[in-house]
């Protein structure tokens, strides 16, 4: 019988039209991530209030917010799931090396986050819609956003889907490497907001420094280059670290 | 051409050696049944092949390549074991859609054809089976795929006696159709050595014999006979297993090369009879302590 000459690209092509099926799980996770989000923000996801004594004006904010934070944890947790032993040997029953699995896995993510950005971005939408429809207010003020402006926010979105998403991967990743890892992780997360809380001691990394360098980002463009890099890095340093682990 | 080659391949975990200095070869288009006791290293061989698992030292090649991920054994080679995972979101059905998607020479209607056969239905899901369906239906997939090196590690777990002959009878009528080099490994060797052409005895990691089926059957003769006379006519000989029968005689089963040197020697006041492949193995890799009987002598 002969042999067939393999192509990389085609294999992670099929694995990763084999994974949009087979994961059809992280999607339904979305749905009623996206909708247990969608009902915290039903009653409102910002207000103000304010009097002078005769005068009584009250408003309530309705946007994506709260769907996008759950967005957040939901690829952050799926990313996880993905790297675990059961998953990973479906691949393995199939054609795969490790890279393979990797490079499907990460494009599979990135796919995945592109489709809870966007959905997360209209849940926004829809939460106005909502409280248009079935609320009694006096007046409605409705924010409206150039596409440019959208175009933006939902790129932001789906990027900061993406950071936690591979922050997610590389914790699995490492926890397939040792069990260990689960305490670690959690140890070091938690005694380094111990140590930030307390003003004796400095953290070992400094939390709010991480989150501004990202946050403070002004433009959309550094921003996108700053979340690629630390991406990049992550994902490669997941695919570094199990090339040589033995997998069944 | 070869499509196996191991040269002094060990594997330790550890202090533990579970392959030892393991030499081989496995020729094109053969089918090879791996014989060995619980914890001989077969699984452990059988994954170092797959490219599962890294040797600790020593040379593996298949296709005249290291198989430790390595893309192009992957694509070349299938392993099917009752451990085998499938997606849980997808059917029975469309799992064969994606096996036929990964392995060029899939087969699909072949694999129709036993999915209905063995009454397997459409939307089931796979880890709903039972133990026996499970693999049954894994040894569809191995089948189907028809990969120039297919692997059943203990592909009969679970299944009952008439699926297992199916299953034997469908894997010769498809290698006579479509040749390629299939490595069977189980413990039920009498059951398979109708199909088996080359045999391979490991013994605690070590390879303790390779060669035809034919040779194996051949391998050792049982005689019995009077005890005392047995014992004289055998004092020389290598025997691999005796046994005292209540009436005073015994069996023994001494190898074939001391049978033939003792041809001429006062055979006739003896029974002489074959030994089952089967039962050469179990002799040729029992545990030094005897047998289980000795746990049971205090006295």
């Amino acid at each position: 019988m002969y042999l067939t000459e393999v192509n990389t690209l085609q294999i992670i092509r099929k694995q990763y039209q084999f994974k949009l099926k087979a994961y059809v799980g992280a999607f339904t996770s979305l749905l009623v991530m996206q909708v247990t989000a969608i009902l915290f923000s039903l009653g409102g996801t910002g207000g103000m209030s304010s009097s002078d004594g005769y005068l009584y004006i009250s408003g309530t904010q309705y946007n994506g917010s709260i769907v996008i934070a759950f967005t957040m944890l939901w690829a952050f947790i799926s990313s996880i799931l993905i790297t675990t032993k059961a998953y990973r040997n479906d691949d393995f029953t199939f054609v795969t090396n490790r890279f393979t699995s990797h490079v499907s896995n990460i494009y599979f993510l990135l796919a995945a986050s592109i489709f809870g950005g966007i959905t997360a971005m209209l849940s926004g939408y829809l939460l106005k819609l909502i409280a248009y429809l079935f609320y009694n207010y006096d007046a409605i003020l409705v924010t409206e956003h150039a596409i440019s402006s959208i175009l933006v926010g939902a790129t932001s979105t789906i990027f900061y889907i993406l950071l936690f998403s591979a922050l997610g991967y590389v914790i699995g990743v490492l926890v397939q490497l040792s069990k260990l890892f689960i305490i670690l992780i959690p140890a070091f997360v938690i005694g380094n907001l111990f140590l930030q809380a307390g003003e004796r001691v400095s953290p070992l990394v400094d939390f709010n420094k991480v989150v501004h360098f990202y946050i403070s980002e002004s433009s959309i463009l550094l921003f996108m280059v700053k979340v690629s890099v630390t991406i990049l890095v992550l994902f490669s340093l997941s695919i570094f670290i199990t090339n040589r682990m033995e997998v069944k | 051409m070869s499509v196996i080659k191991c040269e002094k391949l060990t594997k330790s975990y550890g202090e533990n050696k579970a392959l030892h200095e393991l030499s081989l070869t496995v020729e094109e288009n053969k089918i090879t049944g791996l014989i060995g006791r619980n914890g001989a290293g077969k699984t452990t061989l059988l994954k170092i092949i797959a490219g599962y698992l890294r040797k600790s030292s020593g040379n593996i090649e298949v296709f005249s390549e290291q198989p430790f991920n390595n893309l192009k054994v992957s694509s070349n080679m299938i392993f099917v074991d009752d451990q085998m995972n499938f997606p849980t979101a997808l059917h029975l059905k469309e799992l064969l859609y994606v096996a036929k998607d990964f392995y060029p020479n899939w087969d699909m209607d072949l694999a129709e054809r036993l999915f209905d056969y063995f009454s397997f239905h459409p939307n089931e899901r796979h880890h709903r089976l039972s133990k026996g369906m499970k693999s049954t239906f894994n040894m569809i997939v191995g089948l189907a795929s028809r990969c120039p090196l297919t692997i059943f590690d203990e592909p009969t777990t679970g299944m009952d006696a008439s699926v297992r002959k199916d299953f034997y009878r469908a894997l010769l009528k498809d290698y006579i159709a479509f040749p390629r080099t299939i490595i069977l490994s189980s413990h039920l060797l009498n059951e398979m050595e109708d199909i088996l052409e080359d045999i391979l005895l490991i013994r605690k990691g070590e390879k303790y014999l390779h060669m035809p089926i034919s040779d194996v059957k051949a391998y050792a003769f049982g005689i019995r006979g009077e005890s005392s006379a047995i014992k004289e006519w055998s004092s020389d000989k290598e025997i691999l297993h005796q046994k005292q029968i209540g009436d005073g005689s015994s069996y023994i089963v001494v190898t074939n090369t001391s049978y033939k040197l003792a041809k001429s020697a006062k055979l006739e006041q003896f029974t002489i009879s074959p030994v089952a492949a089967e039962d050469v193995c179990i002799y040729l890799t029992r545990n030094e302590k005897g047998d289980i009987d000795h746990v049971f002598n205090r006295g």
